[in-house]
């Protein structure tokens, strides 16, 4: 009786085991296969029972908006992907689409590996509390451990390099400050995969070059990097492949040069 | 599983969520946490020197056959009042970051549970110094709070999901307890209650909660474990049913908010 349970445990370890090596040599990072997504447009937001039932005919009417129409894109482990296309055209959705903040209406997203997405610094910064404690909270959002929080706090204070403000509640600081501390917890969570929406715009100039510099590292590293942004410079630097999305379908994808040089020549 | 692995993994902001609601209810408040105690103790004065105008029983200590049935029922309103509106508190942080979402609801009801054991401590006193002492029944009452977390838990997946929706369920809510507190043997006891309305009393899982903690604190018996089982069975049913409603609605969270 007992050796049977213990034999059933074994077999069970080794089939999670065989289970977990299957993973390792499945090298997608994040695989969107046919995504539609459409936003309801409110005019009025129903958002009270009664509203509900009154005006249930009236919002049965295609008032949605297309956003994403059959989006397919495969991204390997380890590649940076640029996402171009002009203002509206989705990007920033489908950014949303992969870390789950929104789901789509049909389609798959499968994502393979923790996700840090630096699309909105600073959520669950609380101004009235010290940098460090705002720290923990951020950090606590993106599911890191008081421990691993612990470890990380000295390499994100020192990134974000305000040691003499870290303990002024954060109202006191300049927008360029919050933005400093908000993107040192990002990129300090330890990710396998980043989602980066056009937020090196931030900070001077030297803490511009410090994240660019900061991300870079990373890829060595061998995380995932999706990255929008309107600078077909640190594109072409930077990223290995680029999607461009145009009014919420891909037009083009492919090696970065290529598919900036046509975006620029339509777009440009 | 999922729940248990995700909240393994984001302990750390279920813990800071926890704290927050404990202190932040009474920031800035002259007396401070110490109000989570007064509070109740209040509500029960003004109940005890009440009802027993209105109600003609010949209760013995009436005031402590209040006080059994009051605590954990306060416990259950608060928690209820609290989870319907606690996605909607954190719409911020839901639009810009993913994080399990169950976590909301679920600090509500644990910083809830943490108030409600700091009352039983005063309530033990209490016992203790009316004379109508404590028995080893006592040790019973993790299993009856058990099943109260359970049935809390599917009520705050449910609500705190449809309530994003639907705002004005907070409100239906809210009035839907104040007649639910005269549905559930608080200010009175089963018996005064005729034979043949008994089981329509029972409809409320309630009722068999606040039984089972009168039995074990009050009357100093064994609870009732054939409605004890039946109230689990069903609180794991809302729980299991809640869970599953949560999921389905928390992927709209970000765009209704
Ligand atoms: N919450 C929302 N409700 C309704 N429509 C929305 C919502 N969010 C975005 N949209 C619409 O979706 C479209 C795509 O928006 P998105 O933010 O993804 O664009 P983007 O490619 O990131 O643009 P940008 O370069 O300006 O950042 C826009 O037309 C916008 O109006
Ligand atoms: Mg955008």
């Amino acid at each position: 009786m007992y050796q049977s349970f213990l034999q059933f445990y074994m077999n069970f370890a080794i089939m999670t085991l065989e289970g977990v090596a299957m993973k390792k040599t499945n090298e997608l990072a994040i695989e969107v296969s046919h995504v539609y997504k459409t936003f309801k447009q409110y005019y009025d937001k129903a958002n009270t029972l009664k509203e509900k039932l009154l005006f249930f005919k009236k919002r049965s009417g295609n008032d949605c908006l297309k956003i994403l129409n059959d989006i397919n894109i495969t991204i390997s482990k380890g590649e940076s992907v640029a996402l171009i296309g002009t203002n509206g055209s989705g990007k920033s959705t489908l950014l949303k689409l992969m870390t789950k903040i929104i789901y789509p209406n049909s389609g798959k997203i499968i994502v393979n590996g923790k996700v840090a997405s630096l699309l909105e610094l600073g959520a669950g910064f609380h101004p009235d509390f010290s940098g460090r404690e705002n720290i923990y909270f951020n950090a606590s959002i993106f599911g890191m451990t008081k421990q691993q929080i612990d470890n990380r706090i000295d390499d994100i204070i020192a990134f974000s390099e305000l040691e003499d403000f870290i303990d002024n509640p954060v109202r006191t600081y300049s927008s360029g400050m919050y933005m400093r501390l908000a993107f040192a917890v990002a990129i300090n969570v330890s990710a396998d995969i980043l989602l980066i929406d056009e937020i090196l715009a931030v900070g001077d100039q030297h803490f511009q070059e410090k994240c660019f510099a900061k991300i870079k590292q990373l890829k060595k590293e061998g995380k995932t990097i999706v990255f929008v942004s309107h600078s077909m410079e640190q594109v072409n630097e930077f990223c290995d492949r680029a999607v461009w999305l145009y009014k919420g379908s891909v037009k083009k994808i492919g090696a970065t040069k290529e598919v900036c040089d046509e975006y620029l020549k339509v777009c440009g | 599983m999922k729940l248990i692995k995700d909240l393994y993994q984001y302990r750390e902001l279920l813990k800071t969520n926890i704290k927050k609601e404990i202190r932040g209810k009474y920031k800035g408040a002259w007396l401070g946490v110490l109000w989570s105690f007064l509070n109740p103790l209040l509500m029960l004065a003004v109940y005890a020197i009440i009802f027993p105008l209105i109600l003609k029983n010949d209760i013995p200590h009436y005031t402590m056959f209040l006080f059994t049935a009051m605590m954990p029922w306060n416990f259950f309103t608060s928690t209820v009042n609290g989870c319907s509106y606690s996605i909607i508190a954190s719409g911020n942080i839901i639009k810009k970051v993913y994080f399990p979402r169950e976590i909301l609801p679920i600090s509500i009801v644990l910083s809830n549970t943490v108030n409600f054991l700091i009352t039983c401590i005063i309530m033990v006193v209490f016992l203790l110094l009316s004379g109508v002492g404590i028995t080893p029944y006592i040790l019973l009452f993790p299993v009856i709070l058990i099943i109260q977390e359970v049935l809390l838990f599917g009520i705050s997946f449910i609500l705190s999901a449809v309530t994003v929706y639907a705002r004005d369920v907070e409100h239906i809510v809210n009035v839907g307890l104040m007649a639910l507190f005269y549905g559930t043997p608080i200010v009175y006891s089963l018996s005064m209650i005729p034979i043949e309305f008994r089981k329509f009393i029972f409809l409320n899982p309630m009722t068999s909660i606040i039984e089972g903690y009168r039995s074990i604190l009050f009357y100093h018996t064994w609870p009732n474990f054939m409605h004890l089982g039946i109230v689990f069975i069903v609180s794991i049913l809302i729980f299991i049913v809640g869970l599953f409603i949560f999921r389905k609605l928390e992927k709209g969270f970000a765009e209704e908010l």
